[in-house]
């Protein structure tokens, strides 16, 4: 054990646990200036398995990677793969080459997960990872707030993410590069995925916490990916509204809004109902802290279920039935089309709602290349690719038809895209 | 032979008298100055918001001997209901003290605000119409000698001064725009050609792109300046004298013509080359918009119009006038006529014919109330409303937030401009009458403490509690 660990009175688990931190250098692909670009990321990751499973942020790895590379605590490098990811809880799991280690007999340590349930605000915990890519830094400090709440975001490159958890706040100090890296007790035990802290503050930073890792490392081991129900709500927390709606306290949760075409509109649910059971589980939604878990309650059923919703209208109640969907991310599938110097991005089903889209034909123009032919036509990010010569852009794969003729023969291609609702015609031009 | 009405022989006469006097090579620029000066007017208004009251100063020209006078169409903001528009005081050049004037409206194809002096100021003043040409009015000459007339601001009390310069291009925008090489009238105000004949109109400056260099900062953005005071362009007199008799009849310029193709966006020359409408230009139609005239002659979004009345749409400089071109061509219509349009649908060509409707009653029109406790301004849910929204005009009722009071109940509860308030206190809007009415009772209700609203914002619904006390 280094004599820094002895002084520090941590015992064998906890030198344990600093030999399962590892640095993630990852390259992936970015479609967002018109082409295709490799971009260059570092964070940090703990290994939680003997056969090589490594937990990290979903935004320090995702489906864009194209190259992993992990620093192990004995300072190898080995290659790694993708298991899964799921940008909601901001998580993601990739496997060591074990082919490679079992080969070069390289030697690495896993940690175990502690019960973050069991956290209290002034207990000490350390935060290790690779801030600003300097190697196996440790911080220390306290846990601020057992369930932080933040408002959904977008911050997972663009995906959404927040909504299913509340979150660890530390002190401990956390910096880029952090990202993935474990937030620990003293006992050497992760309690918390470090994921994010306020730039420019003091001191705020905030982890995932374990419980929620656990289950979704579960789901990622088995499927590759987490799979959750959706029925369209969006939730408000009751707040000193209770006298208002006649409720007894710590009873319901406010419906803000339903989303347009989901299965609480078409169940008849809308703004300003009050959701007070689900299967008859009564549902507290006073605070935004309890949010999070409401809806992981909803989303945690199988697709395809039958929820019985006992709703208050007025002075009505009502139990409304919804089976409930798949919950999707709004962002679609990317990609480039180098010749035209144009990157998109797919409609997606939920793209298509919030947006008020009639349908989810269209690519969102994400990216054009300045002097390519998609910028000399006037494209410009933001702009809905609806059809290209007449044809409806149902999918990624008319536009990648009608790239790989251009490419074969460049012919004046007909583009319609949308604008702030206004349709305008292009012609991308040899 | 035939006798000549007498009416029209005295008419041809004057004509005769008027074209006489100007054709022989005028008096000196500062004679023909002092009459012309005459036709001239300075304007102003406030514009009376929930908590302030906007000054707005502008120019103008009679038109008539009964004191009509057209102001340019930015002489009013378009947001501004014509209920909000008021004391109006028209000044003579050089001099401050205001006559009494009337807001009479906008004319939707012009663009022009018309406004009815005082009689004792109307008799001061020489029409304009005193300057033009008799017959076709001339087209000023590339290089010919233009000059107009510029005024300086109340607090120099409107003094006049002379403006010079000479052309420099014509253009169709679609109207025929006259471009000086420097700045030749202040906007609203009439150009005139070295023998005093009217030949055009001021009309809103061109900006002028500059690239901005710093030190400091290389590479510095490109800024755009627009002189408000003067202008190098203006309209060509021909699309001035035919339009002077269009005075609305009422302040909401009803009855507007309305075809209901929204979102009309023009073509680049690569399109419409592609689409084979060689030197020609096409429209393309965003969204045909619900129970409109154009969804009735079966308009389809997307259709690109390449005609009107068997017309094709011509080709301008830049592209894109081709949409006031077209907005125009309803605008010049009344409600009930007919308008055939040829439209490219995929590579099909398709004959419509619709029949113009009266437009819906628009935002500027709508009725609205201020409650001042609750600290915003609620109005009617109109036509446009439920477009902007993407909702069926027919299923939608409620009020919208057109305004709110800073630091007020609504503000701190965090109710925004725009807001739909679809529910109060839990039970739904029905129409502005019902909104207004609950809405007033609860400013009235002094022992209220707070009351729920359900507002509509983007594509989602929000519940907000205003806190009264």
């Amino acid at each position: 054990m280094p004599a820094w660990a002895q002084a520090a009175g941590m015992g064998k688990s906890f030198n344990r646990l600093l030999n399962s931190v590892v640095r993630i250098d990852v390259r992936e692909v970015n479609f967002e200036d018109g082409g295709r670009r490799l971009e260059s990321s570092i964070g940090s990751g703990v290994i939680l398995s003997a056969d090589g499973l490594v937990l990290t942020n979903a935004h320090v790895v995702g489906p864009r990677a194209v190259e992993i590379s992990v620093t192990l605590a004995n300072l190898e490098n080995v290659g790694a793969k993708l298991v899964g990811w799921d940008h909601w809880t901001d998580l993601a799991l990739i496997r060591l080459d074990m082919a490679e280690i079992n080969r070069r007999k390289l030697t690495f340590a896993h940690a175990e997960f502690g019960d973050s349930d069991k956290l209290f605000p002034g207990e000490t915990v350390y935060a290790v990872g690779t801030p600003f890519g300097l190697t196996r830094t440790v911080t220390k400090g306290i846990i601020s707030n057992t369930s932080q709440y933040f408002e959904a975001d977008r911050e997972v490159e663009g995906y959404e993410t927040g909504l299913f958890n509340t979150w660890l706040q530390t002190d401990a100090a956390i910096n880029p590069g952090n990202s993935g890296g474990p937030l620990v007790n003293e006992d050497g035990k992760v309690v918390g995925i470090t994921a994010r802290g306020y730039m420019g503050a003091n001191n705020l930073g905030f982890a995932i916490p374990a419980n929620t890792a656990k289950s979704v490392l579960a789901d990622l081991v088995s499927k590759g990916s987490v799979t959750r129900s959706y029925i369209g709500i969006v939730p408000g927390a009751l707040q000193n509204l209770e006298g208002f709606y006649s409720l007894a306290l710590d009873t319901g949760m406010l419906v803000n809004s339903v989303d347009p075409g989901s299965p609480g509109e078409r169940a008849g649910l809308r703004g300003g109902d009050i959701l007070l059971a689900v299967d008859d589980k009564p549902v507290d939604g006073r605070f935004p802290e309890q949010l999070p878990a409401i809806l992981n309650r909803i989303a945690s059923n199988p697709v395809g279920t039958h929820l019985n919703l006992s709703v208050k209208r007025g002075t009505d109640t009502r139990l409304v039935t919804v089976v409930t969907e798949r919950l999707e991310s709004s962002v679609g599938e990317e990609w480039a089309f180098d010749r035209w110097g144009l990157s998109v991005r797919k409609v997606s089903r939920i793209y298509a709602r919030e947006h008020q889209l009639t349908d989810e034909t269209g690519a969102i123009v994400i990216g054009v290349q300045p002097g390519f032919p998609a910028d000399v036509a006037g494209l410009q990010p933001g702009d809905i690719v609806t059809t290209i010569n007449r044809r409806p852009v149902n999918s990624l794969e008319i536009l990648k038809d009608a790239h790989a003729a251009y490419v074969k023969k460049p012919e004046p291609t007909l583009l319609e895209a949308e604008r702030d609702r206004r349709i305008s015609l292009y012609i991308l031009k040899p | 032979m035939t006798t000549i009405p007498a009416k029209r022989l005295i008419c041809a006469l004057s004509l005769f008298a008027l074209s006489g006097s100007i054709a022989v090579r005028a008096a000196s620029l500062p004679d023909l100055w002092k009459e012309r000066v005459k036709s001239v007017v300075a304007v102003d208004y406030f514009t009376e918001l929930e908590n302030e009251r906007r000054p707005t100063t502008a120019y103008g020209v009679a038109i008539d001997r009964q004191g009509t006078v057209i102001l340019p169409s930015a002489a009013v903001d378009p947001r501004a209901s014509p209920r909000q528009l008021k004391q109006f005081k028209a000044y003579l050049p050089g001099d401050s003290s205001g006559f009494d004037a009337v807001y009479l409206g906008q004319d939707a194809f012009t663009g022009w605000h018309f406004v009815r002096v005082d009689p004792k100021l109307a008799a001061q003043l020489t029409p304009i119409t005193t300057w033009a040409a008799a017959g076709k009015s001339p087209v000023p000459e590339l290089a010919e000698e233009v000059w107009g007339i510029g005024l300086r601001n109340k607090d120099e009390d409107f003094t006049p001064y002379l403006l010079e310069s000479h052309l420099a291009l014509i253009q169709s925008l679609p109207q025929q725009i006259g471009i000086a090489q420097q700045e030749v009238a202040s906007p609203g105000l009439p150009v005139f050609n070295r023998d005093g004949v009217f030949i055009g109109l001021a009309a809103s400056s061109f900006g002028q792109t500059f690239l901005q260099f710093s030190q400091a900062e290389r590479g510095g953005t490109p800024i755009m300046l627009i002189d408000l005071e003067e202008s190098c362009a203006f309209s060509l007199a021909g699309e001035v004298l035919p339009y002077l008799g269009r005075v609305p009849g009422n302040v909401n310029g009803r009855p507007l013509a309305w075809l209901g193709a929204y979102g009309l966006e023009s073509m680049g020359r690569d399109v419409a080359s592609f689409l084979k409408l060689s030197d020609r230009s096409g429209a393309v139609v965003s969204e045909v918009l619900e129970d409109s005239p154009a969804e009735k002659a079966g308009m389809k979004d997307g259709d690109v119009i390449v005609a009107i009345d068997g017309q094709p749409l011509p080709r301008f400089r830049p592209d894109r006038v081709v949409t006031d071109y077209v907005e125009r061509e309803v605008e010049r219509r009344r409600p009930g006529d007919l308008m055939a349009l040829t439209v490219l649908r995929g590579t099909e060509r398709v004959e419509l014919k619709a029949a113009l409707g009266d437009e819906p009653k628009l935002i500027r029109e709508a009725d609205r109330k201020y409650f001042d406790r609750l600290g915003f301004t609620a109005r009617e849910f109109v036509y446009g409303d439920a477009v902007a929204r993407r909702v069926r005009v027919k299923d939608s009722a409620g009020v919208v937030v057109s305004y709110v009071k800073p630091n007020s109940p609504s503000a701190v509860a965090g109710i925004e401009p725009d807001d739909w308030i679809k529910e109060i206190d839990g039970r739904p809007v029905r129409s502005f009458a019902d909104g207004a009415d609950r809405l007033a009772a609860l400013e009235a209700d002094t022992l209220r403490t707070e009351f729920v609203l359900l507002i509509g914002r983007g594509s989602g619904t929000s519940i907000l509690r205003v806190k009264l006390r």
